[in-house]
């Protein structure tokens, strides 16, 4: 016989946390992802499956095999140290299969850039595009060739 | 294209001002109203909580009438508490992982044991000893569903004899006593959430915790006041002045202290002026104008100083209508304040750009994810749970009664 006995309120709730206890460890044990905590605190599986991704950018080499013609004015002007892809969008698939056309470049590339902002270093050629002029930069400019007009 | 031009320029620049780096130019901030909501749901509870322990722990017979509907404020707003969290980190379809894989390694992820501890530790057992006599009774007596419900809360323990109840009232002021610091703990790490980030002038401050914790008691007690008039009100019951009163009284010293604290926050803030505080003048006087001068300071603050002030100078001479009036309006205006200085902290903190010579904007959308439409739910779902709880567990005839079985000491009020 016990010396001490618990109250039955006391052991009842003392049951009933070890039961929700318990059953958190049960449950830990199904939904915890398996290779979770296997290099650190997240799951190792993820790494794998990022890894498996397809890239969807093609790179400038890629671009160079077509558009040699236009890197090669790149090359020579402002420009130059931008990649395709920044204005063009990702290309991998075009890259691939010349019929598939990449996204249509648009003038909210050149203001990521070129909108006046006090926090941008003052070399950069700057406009407040509504005090500028035109609905379109390449009616003025030559994206290619930035410091020839068309 | 001229979509996207219109976005970036008729829209996200007008919103920056000054000297901001690119990439803080962001439209949306990455905490706003759901992080807002979070750390006043929390507060809640914890001054609701607070506000129960001067029954259990201080002997305060007056608000004798309000322990059971404080301590069942605090869980249906408890169990809310999670809610803002778990909708802004969005994939509901694994929202449980983040309670699977508890860790003490990030500052974030220790609410999980803040927050079950409160639960399950404290608050649940309180209540559970607190109506355990009640489960008993009306197990015995209700028939149908809601006896059942009573049967298992009972968890199969009938014995009501006078030792037992000795007991479980020994217990309820343990629990009390651990709750009081418990209660502290919630809201304090809350508030050491934002004060442990050095970085940020408006966030990172010592006093932070302790601003969260009396405005956490303030908000709790007016919550109180606010669901009891309520409550009352449908029930069509009178109100019970004496406690009424101590409630207004108890917010009055509360809401003094709350507010000397956070002025001694902005005294010190001027008085140091250290690297940061010309922006933090601009959000003063510009950015957060209307949350916090007019929010926060007059609609939260002064006004309901002024009328809780009133009260307890010229208390016998104000008629019971009027003074029952003006502490409702006080305490609806509390809450509302409260939820401002959370606006102002959460908001305010993103408001500014880490060079301290820029500011941005914000405006809050309707719908999706972090509208304030979600926001309003949110709001709205613990007091749902509230008045499911108060339809079981306090019937109309005990609402007004103290509970049965208190400590006997004499009153201090």
């Amino acid at each position: 016989m016990l010396p001490f006995k618990l109250p039955p309120q006391i052991l009842r709730l003392v049951l009933v946390a070890m039961a929700i206890v318990g059953s958190y460890f049960v449950a830990r044990s199904f939904l915890v992802p398996p290779s979770f905590g296997q290099y650190g605190w997240y799951r190792g599986a993820a790494l794998a499956e990022i890894a498996s991704r397809e890239p969807v950018f093609a790179g400038k080499q890629s671009c160079d095999e077509c558009h040699s013609d236009i890197l090669h004015k790149l090359a020579k002007d402002a420009h130059k140290t931008l990649s395709c892809e920044g204005c063009h969008g990702v290309s991998r698939e075009h890259g691939n299969n010349p019929d598939i056309l990449p996204v249509k470049s648009t003038g909210s590339h050149c203001i990521r850039c070129h909108e006046a902002n006090l926090a941008r270093p003052t070399w950069l050629k700057q406009i407040v595009v509504k005090d500028h002029y035109g609905p379109k930069c390449t009616e003025c400019h030559l994206p290619h060739q930035p410091t020839k007009s068309p | 294209m001229i979509n996207e031009v219109t976005n970036i320029v008729v829209e996200t620049l007008p919103q920056i001002q000054g000297y901001v780096y690119p990439n803080e130019s962001n439209v949306h901030p990455v905490w706003s109203v759901l992080i807002v909501i979070y750390p006043y749901i929390t507060g809640l509870v914890a001054g609701a909580f607070i506000m129960a322990s001067l029954v259990r722990v201080f002997n305060v017979k007056a608000l004798a009438p309000v322990y059971r509907m404080s301590m069942l404020t605090a869980l249906a707003f408890l169990l809310c508490a999670t809610l803002p969290l778990l909708c802004h980190l969005g994939h509901p379809e694994r929202n449980y992982e983040v309670m699977m894989t508890p860790h003490m390694t990030s500052p974030m992820a220790i609410f999980g044991f803040v927050y079950a501890w409160y639960l399950m530790a404290v608050l649940l057992l309180e209540l559970w000893f607190d109506f355990r006599q009640d489960f008993v009774k009306w197990s015995k007596t209700t028939p149908g569903f809601q006896g059942l419900i009573y049967r298992v809360l009972t968890l199969g323990v009938t014995d009501v004899s006078e030792q037992s109840v000795r007991l479980d009232m020994k217990m309820e002021w343990i629990l009390s006593i651990v709750g009081i610091p418990s209660a502290f703990l919630l809201h304090g790490y809350v508030g050491f959430i934002f004060g442990s980030i050095k970085a940020n002038p408006w966030w990172g401050n010592v006093l932070m915790p302790i601003m969260f914790i009396l405005s956490a008691i303030v908000s709790g007690i007016a919550l109180c006041v606010f669901n009891y008039i309520v409550l009352t009100w449908i029930r069509r019951k009178t109100v019970n002045m004496r406690c009424l009163d101590a409630m207004a009284m108890f917010l009055f010293y509360a809401l003094l202290v709350d507010a000397v604290i956070e002025t001694l926050d902005v005294l010190h803030r001027g008085f140091a002026a250290e690297e940061g505080f010309a922006v933090l003048q601009t959000m003063i006087r510009e950015k957060l104008f209307y949350t916090l001068n007019i929010g926060q300071v007059g609609i939260g603050t002064l006004v309901p100083l002024l009328m809780l002030g009133a009260l307890q100078l010229l208390r016998h001479r104000v008629p019971e209508a009027v003074r029952r009036t003006m502490i409702f309006c006080s305490g609806a205006m509390i809450l509302f304040g409260v939820l401002m200085m959370r606006w102002n902290v959460v908001m305010g903190g993103q408001f500014f750009s880490k060079s301290f010579r820029g500011v941005m904007s914000y405006k809050m959308e309707f719908s999706g994810q972090e509208g304030w439409l979600l926001g309003a739910a949110i709001m709205c779902l613990p007091f749902i749970i509230l008045t499911v709880l108060v339809k079981l567990f306090l019937s109309e005839s005990e609402q007004l009664q103290p509970c049965e079985h208190l400590p006997e000491n004499s009153s201090k009020t």
